[in-house]
C-alpha cells in the first residue's frame, strides 16, 4: 500500500460511517469531501443534498461552499432551503447529518456561535447556518475537525447545535424529535461516539499513531476509555487513490484536519 | 391585461424602495446569486440604520456592515465557508456596533413561511434545546413562543414570528418588464423571500419579452405581483456566481476578504475605489477586470452546466 498521511485516513475514515443508499446532508470542507469519497467507493447509492436546494447531484471537485456551482452538477433537483430543511431533515427524511469544525463539549454539543457574552461576545463565530436543523433533526450525526484541546472542551458556554444537551434524556425533554441519534466524531487522533446510556462521549477507536494518553491530552473533557477500543483500518488502494485523483485532486482540504 | 413597466436603474430602485431604517431581507447564499448592484448604490446612496434579514449572509451583508449601514441583524449566519468567515460582520458585533439576534437557517425560513402566507407565526422543531432560545439580545423582545403540540401534549413545538421585510434584494437570471422572474439554479430561500416582503426588487442578467415567460410559465419563480422593480444588469451578482451564466470570482473574494479582515484603511480603501467612486455597477465591473475577467468566469460556468 502507498504511503498516506494521517489527514487523508481521517476523511477516509469517516466516509466509512456512510452506508450505501443513505441520504446524507453535509456541509462543504471534510464533510463534502468525505461523502464523495463514500460515494465514489463503498456507496455509490447514496443521496447528498446541499442545504441551498440541490438534491443528488453529481459533484464536481472541488466545491468552496454550499452555494458553488460544482455542487448543483447534474442534479436531479435544484430546489430551496425550504425544501431540504424542511421537507427533508425537518421531515425525517435525512440518515446522515455531517457537520465540520467547531466547539464540541463531552455531550456532543456545537458551538458555531460566541464566546464570551451573547450581546457583546469576546469571539462572534459564523452562527448556526444549517447547522443546528441537521444536529435537530438527522437520524446519525458525524463530525469531522481539528482535534485542539480549545475544541473539545468540557462544556460549550453556548450551545449552537443540540448534542445530548446535558444528559441522556434531554434531547427527548427538550420536544428534539430524533431523541437519540448516534453521534460519531472522527478527528486525527480517534474515533469518539456518544453513548446513549450516559449522553456522553466514549473513545470507540485510535488512528495509527495515536494513544488513549495522547487522546486525552488533546480533549478538554474526559471521553469514557472503559470499552472496546479498535484500531482504525489503514486506507485501502481504493479509498486512497479515489481520494486523490477524484475527490480532492487540489487537496484543498486534506491540510484542513 | 396592461402591466406598467418595472424597469428602472439600480439607482433608481434603491430611491424610491429602500429607506433610513428599513428592514431589507437578502436572497442569494454565500458565492451564489447575490444583488450585488443593489447593495452597491445602497453604500453609495448612504442608507443607514437598516436591519438585515436572511439566512447565509455573506459579502452583501458585510459590505453594507463595512459601510456602517447595518444596526441589526436577524439571520442564520455571516459566512464565506472556505474564504472564512464575515469579517465586517464578527468585528461590528465583538465592538457592540452591531446587534445580532441568530436562528437557525430553518427558523429564518419557517418566519419568512409565515410572512410569504399571510400567518402571524409558524411552528418548527428546530432550534430546542438550544441556546438560541435561552439568550437573545434586550431589544429582541419576545424572540418564541414554546407550547405544547395540540395533537400530541406531550411534545413541546417552537412557534417563531412572521417576517414581513420592508424590502427584498434578490438577483435572477432573467426578468420580463413586468416583473415576473425566472432563477436558475438553487433558490435558497429566494421565492419565501419575495412573496414575504412589502417589495422586492429584481436585479437580472437580462430582461426577456413578456412572450418568453407566458410561453414557458412553468418556469416562473416568482410572478410579477410581488415584484416592485426590474433591474438589467448583466454580471450584477459578481463575485457570486450566477447559475448558467458564469462562474463566481474567487480571486476578488479573497481580496475582499482580505480587506475586510484587516478593516481600517484596506477596508476603506476598498470600499472607496470599487463603491463610492464608481459610477455605477459597469463602471464597477471594469475596475476588477472587465470584460477578459467575465468572459473567465463565463467559460468556468460553461464547462460545469
Amino acid at each position: 500500500m502507498a504511503d498516506f498521511s494521517i489527514e487523508e485516513l481521517t476523511v477516509i475514515e469517516a466516509s466509512r460511517y456512510i452506508n450505501d443508499g443513505e441520504t446524507v446532508f453535509a456541509g462543504t470542507g471534510l464533510p463534502l469531501m468525505a461523502t464523495m469519497l463514500a460515494q465514489k467507493t463503498h456507496a455509490p447509492h447514496l443521496c447528498f443534498v446541499a442545504e441551498t436546494g440541490p438534491i443528488a447531484p453529481i459533484v464536481l471537485p472541488t466545491p468552496l461552499s454550499v452555494s458553488d456551482p460544482r455542487l448543483q452538477y447534474r442534479s436531479v433537483r435544484l430546489g430551496s432551503l425550504r425544501e431540504v430543511l424542511g421537507c427533508l431533515l425537518q421531515h425525517g427524511m435525512m440518515d446522515v447529518g455531517f457537520v465540520g469544525g467547531a466547539e464540541i463539549d463531552e455531550f456532543g454539543n456545537i458551538n458555531t456561535t460566541v464566546i464570551g457574552d451573547y450581546e457583546r461576545p469576546k469571539v462572534r463565530f459564523p452562527g448556526s447556518g444549517g447547522g443546528n436543523d441537521i444536529l435537530s433533526h438527522a437520524k446519525r450525526i458525524l463530525i469531522i475537525t481539528r482535534h485542539e484541546k480549545q475544541r473539545f472542551p468540557k462544556r460549550c458556554t453556548y450551545i449552537t447545535s443540540p448534542g445530548y444537551i446535558n444528559g441522556p434524556d434531554a434531547r427527548a425533554k427538550a420536544g428534539l424529535t430524533s431523541k437519540k441519534p448516534q453521534i460519531v466524531v472522527v478527528t486525527r487522533l480517534g474515533v469518539m461516539e456518544i453513548n446513549p446510556e450516559t449522553g456522553r462521549f466514549q473513545i470507540r477507536k485510535l488512528m495509527p499513531g495515536s494513544s488513549v494518553e495522547a487522546l486525552l491530552e488533546a480533549t478538554g473533557f474526559r471521553p469514557d476509555i472503559n470499552g472496546r477500543i479498535e484500531n482504525v483500518a489503514p486506507p485501502t488502494d481504493h479509498e486512497l487513490t479515489t481520494l486523490r485523483e477524484k475527490v480532492d485532486p487540489q487537496g484543498l482540504y486534506s491540510k484542513k484536519v | 391585461m396592461k402591466e406598467e413597466s418595472k424597469v428602472m436603474t439600480a439607482r433608481e430602485a434603491v430611491e424610491k424602495f429602500v429607506f433610513d431604517g428599513a428592514t431589507i431581507g437578502l436572497g442569494g447564499q454565500n458565492v451564489g446569486r447575490m444583488a450585488m448592484a443593489a447593495i452597491h448604490e445602497i453604500v453609495r446612496q448612504g442608507k443607514k440604520n437598516l436591519t438585515i434579514y436572511g439566512c447565509n449572509l455573506s459579502i452583501n451583508m458585510d459590505i453594507l456592515v463595512g459601510a456602517g449601514l447595518v444596526k441589526r441583524c436577524e439571520a442564520g449566519t455571516g459566512n464565506l465557508e472556505y474564504f472564512g468567515t464575515t469579517f465586517c460582520f464578527r468585528r461590528a458585533i465583538e465592538q457592540g456596533l452591531m446587534e445580532m439576534e441568530d436562528y437557525s437557517h430553518l427558523g429564518m425560513i419557517s418566519r419568512f413561511l409565515a410572512g410569504e402566507m399571510g400567518l402571524p407565526f409558524m411552528p418548527t422543531k428546530s432550534m430546542l434545546g438550544s441556546d438560541m432560545l435561552t439568550q437573545q439580545v434586550k431589544s429582541t423582545g419576545k424572540k418564541y413562543e414554546l407550547i405544547k403540540d395540540p395533537w400530541n401534549a406531550d411534545e413541546p413545538v417552537l412557534l417563531l414570528p412572521a417576517l414581513k421585510p420592508d424590502v427584498a434584494l434578490i438577483h435572477a437570471q432573467r426578468a420580463d418588464a413586468m416583473g415576473n422572474v425566472v432563477i436558475d439554479g438553487f433558490l435558497a430561500l429566494d421565492v419565501e423571500l419575495a412573496r414575504a416582503s412589502k417589495h422586492t426588487i429584481i436585479t437580472c442578467e437580462e430582461i426577456v419579452p413578456e412572450e418568453k415567460i407566458r410561453s414557458d410559465a412553468e418556469r416562473t419563480s416568482i410572478p410579477y405581483l410581488y415584484v416592485s422593480a426590474v433591474v438589467e444588469q448583466p454580471f450584477g451578482s459578481h463575485p457570486a456566481a450566477a447559475y448558467r451564466y458564469y462562474d463566481y470570482d474567487a480571486d476578488h473574494v479573497k481580496y475582499y476578504q482580505k480587506c475586510a479582515r484587516e478593516g481600517g484603511k484596506a477596508l476603506e480603501g476598498y470600499l472607496k475605489h470599487y463603491i463610492l467612486d464608481s459610477e455605477n455597477f459597469d463602471d464597477y465591473l471594469e475596475k476588477v477586470g472587465g470584460i477578459k475577467k467575465m468572459i473567465a468566469l463565463m467559460k468556468s460556468m460553461k464547462r460545469m452546466v
